[in-house]
């Protein structure tokens, strides 16, 4: 028996939410309905004005309200650090600090105990709102997304320098993204790209060859605060001019060349590095692209992280998060809350509980 | 099988300002999944009928407010922000407006959120009549 709880990201209901279907309250109700307990918010997302009534009695009087009515516990807040708010230049180290305090403030008045930042976040923005962080008692979890990973120079840049003695530094933690154990490359991505013309021949060439990465071992990324060469480089060490050159020699279309270049987005790294770095993980993302009937997902080893997980004692959350809906959102009404529905079913019987 | 709209089928009309059709109108909601400042829009480019508007013709409006292209690049206020889910209106300047009968509209939504690597642009498209 395993103690990880289950929880929900609002991320994932985000196209009932756009469509007028659910509002942030109908959100929770669903959420609630699929025996999550754990909520974890985007305000940007769903608080209109943002982050004005966040600071109002009346909106955390409401949304307390909320949390008992559907049985509900804050997770995590999802932080944007927008620090390139104009077009002319990068905010100060002064406004990029004073924008993550803000978005620490929000979460403890809604009861978050940590809140998630983006892998674009400079590490001297978080070591600098770590004492305010301890202050509020809301720690700063860094996403670990695809393409990034744990165990890389990449994490191991922001342990050097947030890993170490001193209580305030308790309060930087990592939050994987579920979608770095991805087995597989989802197949509504394939078939999105099949709509768009892909061949059947180059969509085996490319699924072969992420095969063949999960089998040896993906090259990781390297730290850089140039996310886009960074990004370049890691595509390019794990061959996508290569396979690029292939395709070209079998004619390639748009369609195939899209599917190539969606499939580094994905990410395969060991769930051991779970069990390496449990001591800084705060909570996690459990993404997801497309659940099947018989309660498989389509990417992610679910139950190889569970498995890890519940041998490291982790006691925190897995919150789902859909991301398969902007696979089909331009051919049809993506079905998000049944999509979570049956997510929640797979964690609960990963989990046992 | 029909994706999920993005402008609001019953918007789109001419502008008449005392009495003279200066240009049309429409609203269309963001290809994004959360609400933005109006500071990180790079364009609003519209196309109709193969006519690509000029930018300085193109103005947005959101709660009540309407700022051009130009202006938008410091709009940040919590009041004035493109919420998630909800339509902005596009007001384009075009001497007599469109012509009664059927349209076609390409609109380029092109923004630049701080965590990603490359901005994101996506256009959509639609058939309309007015």
């Amino acid at each position: 028996m395993s103690d990880i709880k289950r929880g929900v990201s609002l991320y994932s209901l985000q196209d009932s939410y756009y469509m007028g279907d659910l509002d942030l309250e109908g959100c929770l109700r669903v959420v609630s309905e699929t025996g999550a307990t754990g909520i974890e918010l985007l305000a940007e997302e769903m608080v209109k004005q943002f982050p004005n009534p966040i600071y109002t009695e009346e909106f955390q009087n409401k949304w307390f309200g909320w949390m008992k009515k559907y049985n509900l516990t804050p997770t995590c807040y999802d932080a944007f650090l927008e620090n390139r708010i104009f077009d002319n230049r990068t905010l100060s180290l002064g406004e990029q600090v004073e924008m993550m305090q803000r978005d620490l403030k929000c979460a403890s008045l809604l009861g978050f105990k940590c809140i998630r930042t983006l892998v674009s976040t400079p590490i001297d923005v978080i070591e600098q709102s770590l004492e305010y962080a301890e202050q509020v008692g809301v720690i700063i979890g860094l996403e670990v997304h695809a393409p990034f990973s744990l165990n890389s120079t990449w994490a191991q840049g922001y342990l050097d320098r947030l890993a170490k003695p001193g209580s305030k530094y308790k309060y930087f933690a990592f939050i994987p993204d579920l979608g770095i154990f991805s087995k597989r490359i989802p197949d509504v991505l394939a078939d999105r790209c099949r709509r768009h013309g892909a061949k059947e021949e180059c969509i085996k060439v490319v699924d072969d060859a992420y095969a063949e990465r999960v089998e040896k071992g993906f090259t990781k990324i390297e730290y850089s605060l140039d996310l886009g060469a960074a990004n370049r480089a890691y595509r390019n060490a794990n061959g996508e001019e290569k396979l690029h050159k292939v395709l070209e020699s079998m004619g390639a279309g748009p369609g195939d060349y899209e599917y190539l270049g969606s499939s580094y987005t994905y990410s395969w790294s060991n769930p051991q590095d779970l069990i390496d770095n449990i001591d800084h993980i705060c909570h996690t993302h459990a993404k997801f692209y497309n659940m099947h009937e018989d309660y498989t997902e389509t990417a992610v080893a679910i139950d190889e992280v569970v498995a890890a997980y519940t041998k490291a004692g982790y006691t925190g959350y897995l919150n789902s998060e859909y991301e398969g809906g902007e696979h089909l959102r331009d051919v049809m009404l993506v079905p998000d809350q049944k999509q979570l529905a049956m997510h929640q079913e797979c964690l609960r019987r990963a989990i046992g509980r | 099988m029909a994706g999920r709209p993005v402008y609001d089928a019953d918007s789109f009309k001419n502008v008449v300002e005392q009495g003279e059709v200066t240009g049309f109108q429409f609203a269309f909601k963001l290809q994004y999944y959360r609400g933005i400042t109006l500071s990180i829009i790079r364009d609003i480019a519209v196309t109709i009928d193969g006519e690509q508007i000029p930018r300085e013709d193109i103005c947005l409006t959101v709660n009540g407010e309407t700022f051009t292209l130009e202006e938008c690049r410091t709009v940040i206020s919590p009041l004035y922000r493109w919420e998630f889910g909800e339509y902005a209106l596009v007001t384009v300047k075009k001497q007599g407006g469109l012509a009664a009968g059927k349209h076609h509209i390409s609109t380029l939504q092109f923004i630049a959120p701080s965590y990603m690597p490359f901005p994101l642009k996506n256009t959509v498209d639609t058939d309309f009549e007015i």
